[in-house]
């Protein structure tokens, strides 16, 4: 090449950077050809690069650490923190005053919640294992028809949405509407290319208080759950315990992200 | 701000995997995630529209981290793996195992190690490395070019058995 070593060297990883214009990348093409030095130049940092991305590719498709729940939560609940805030510390001491005037009573109440949690989970992995075989008739109304959200939302009495998975591979299917103890509830169900399924249950829930995720598992069908109310969520699939949380992730911030949007004027649609 | 929001949300799996592979360490590496969300949720509204959330977020991790530096710089030195009494005599026969990899990284000045990563592993281009870094883009490509030298040594690229390696390549 005509340029000194020194810039040429410089070139050469701008060559493997995706740096160069197409004039400039045909003439270091053909200096490649007749030095193998800068050959073994490039193939050695195309190498590196490659060994790098392996390296930390699991950092990309891993759940999130629970010591960064709360500032993704944060990140799309800003607007509203404090009054959600408020509203908790209110719970907490009615909680305290409650458990405080009827002695050990407050332990027959933690079980209550417990029960109930419980009994919302079952239901939810119950309605997963029922519909996610269906062939023929696995939605009550597909996605591509626009009202299924608006339906849904209409009849569990709650702004019920449906999160964009495609990103993640997950195509949505469509929905359906469901009893759980006599209160309507919405699923919606998921499907990635391999023919996976994944549903999300939503439920009103305002008995309950707000919870951090919870893992249920049952005959190798698994659950994220939790509560923000007005509304309980249930995520559930034949996935591993990391996937299952990894989408449990990124549904919660996209809800999140979609409640503060509202609350603060936004544009979620 | 709902974009804004998921935008932030969707680069956390990509400052994670950097900030890991820059500090070679799970733990400092989350701090430093969970420092960088905080500070860039606090400052959601100066984030000008059409600001790339990635270059932006990235620039937010960096200073950190600098901060980071100047301080840990007032404690005890960090102590390395050789007082540790890890061997570094023998590279494993790939020469390109994650250990090894990890190891060669923090063997490189830090500079060297943001450009190598910021353009090796994130794939930015050298005029968004420069404004992350902060820095003028003929900086970028030397440090790029001193760190990815230093690399090509540590991992036994350079001067080794040639041979040996080219055949192991055949293999993978």
């Amino acid at each position: 090449m005509m340029a000194p070593r020194r810039s040429s060297e410089s070139e050469l990883h701008a060559f493997v950077d995706g740096e160069l214009t197409a004039d400039e990348r045909a003439e270091v093409e053909a200096a490649l050809a007749s030095s193998p030095q800068a050959l073994e130049l490039v193939r050695d940092v195309r190498e590196i690069n490659d060994a790098l991305r392996q390296r930390y590719a699991g950092r990309l498709s891993e759940p999130l650490p629970p010591a960064l729940h709360k500032p993704l939560a944060r990140l799309g609940r800003r607007p509203v923190a404090p009054f959600a805030t408020l509203a908790r510390w209110a719970a907490a001491a009615a909680v305290v005053m409650a458990a405080g005037a009827a002695g050990y009573g407050a332990r027959g109440l933690l079980a209550e919640t417990r029960r109930s949690e419980a009994a919302f989970v079952t239901t939810a992995l119950g309605a997963h294992t029922v519909y996610v075989p269906e062939v023929r008739h696995p939605v009550e109304v597909k996605a591509d028809e626009a009202h299924l959200v608006r339906w849904l939302a209409k009849r569990v009495g709650a702004d019920v949405r449906a999160p964009a998975l495609g990103s993640l591979g997950w195509r949505l299917m469509g929905g359906r509407l469901l009893p759980d103890q006599g209160l309507p509830a919405a699923q919606f169900m998921y499907e990635d290319a391999s023919g996976r399924r994944l549903t999300l249950y939503v439920r009103k829930e305002t008995g309950l208080n707000n919870t951090s995720f919870r893992f249920h598992e049952k005959d190798g069908f698994g659950a994220f759950y939790w509560i923000d109310r007005p509304l309980a969520y249930a995520l559930s699939g034949r996935l591993s315990r990391d996937e299952l949380m990894n989408l449990a992730n990124v549904v919660y911030a996209q809800l999140e992200a979609q409640e503060a949007g509202k609350a603060s004027g936004g544009q979620a649609q | 701000m709902t974009t804004r929001r998921e935008a932030v949300a969707a680069e956390i799996p990509r400052l994670r995997r950097y900030a890991r592979a820059l500090l070679g360490d799970d733990g400092e590496a989350d701090d430093l995630i969970q420092d960088t969300l905080e500070r860039a949720l606090a400052r959601l509204p100066q984030w000008r529209d059409g600001d790339n959330p990635r270059k932006w977020l990235f620039s937010i991790l960096h200073n950190l981290h600098v901060d980071g530096l100047r301080r840990k710089s007032r404690r005890p030195p960090h102590v390395g793996l050789e007082s540790l009494g890890v061997d570094q005599s023998s590279p494993s026969a790939d020469g390109a195992s994650g250990r090894d990899l990890d190891h060669a990284l923090q063997l490189l000045s830090g500079e060297q190690r943001q450009v190598v990563l910021l353009v090796g592993l994130e794939g930015l281009s050298y005029a968004e490395t420069a404004e992350v870094l902060d820095i003028p883009v003929g900086t970028v490509m030397s440090r790029l070019a001193r760190g990815r030298e230093r690399l090509r040594t540590l991992m036994d690229y350079e001067g080794g058995d040639r041979n040996g390696r080219a055949s192991l390549r055949r293999v993978k």
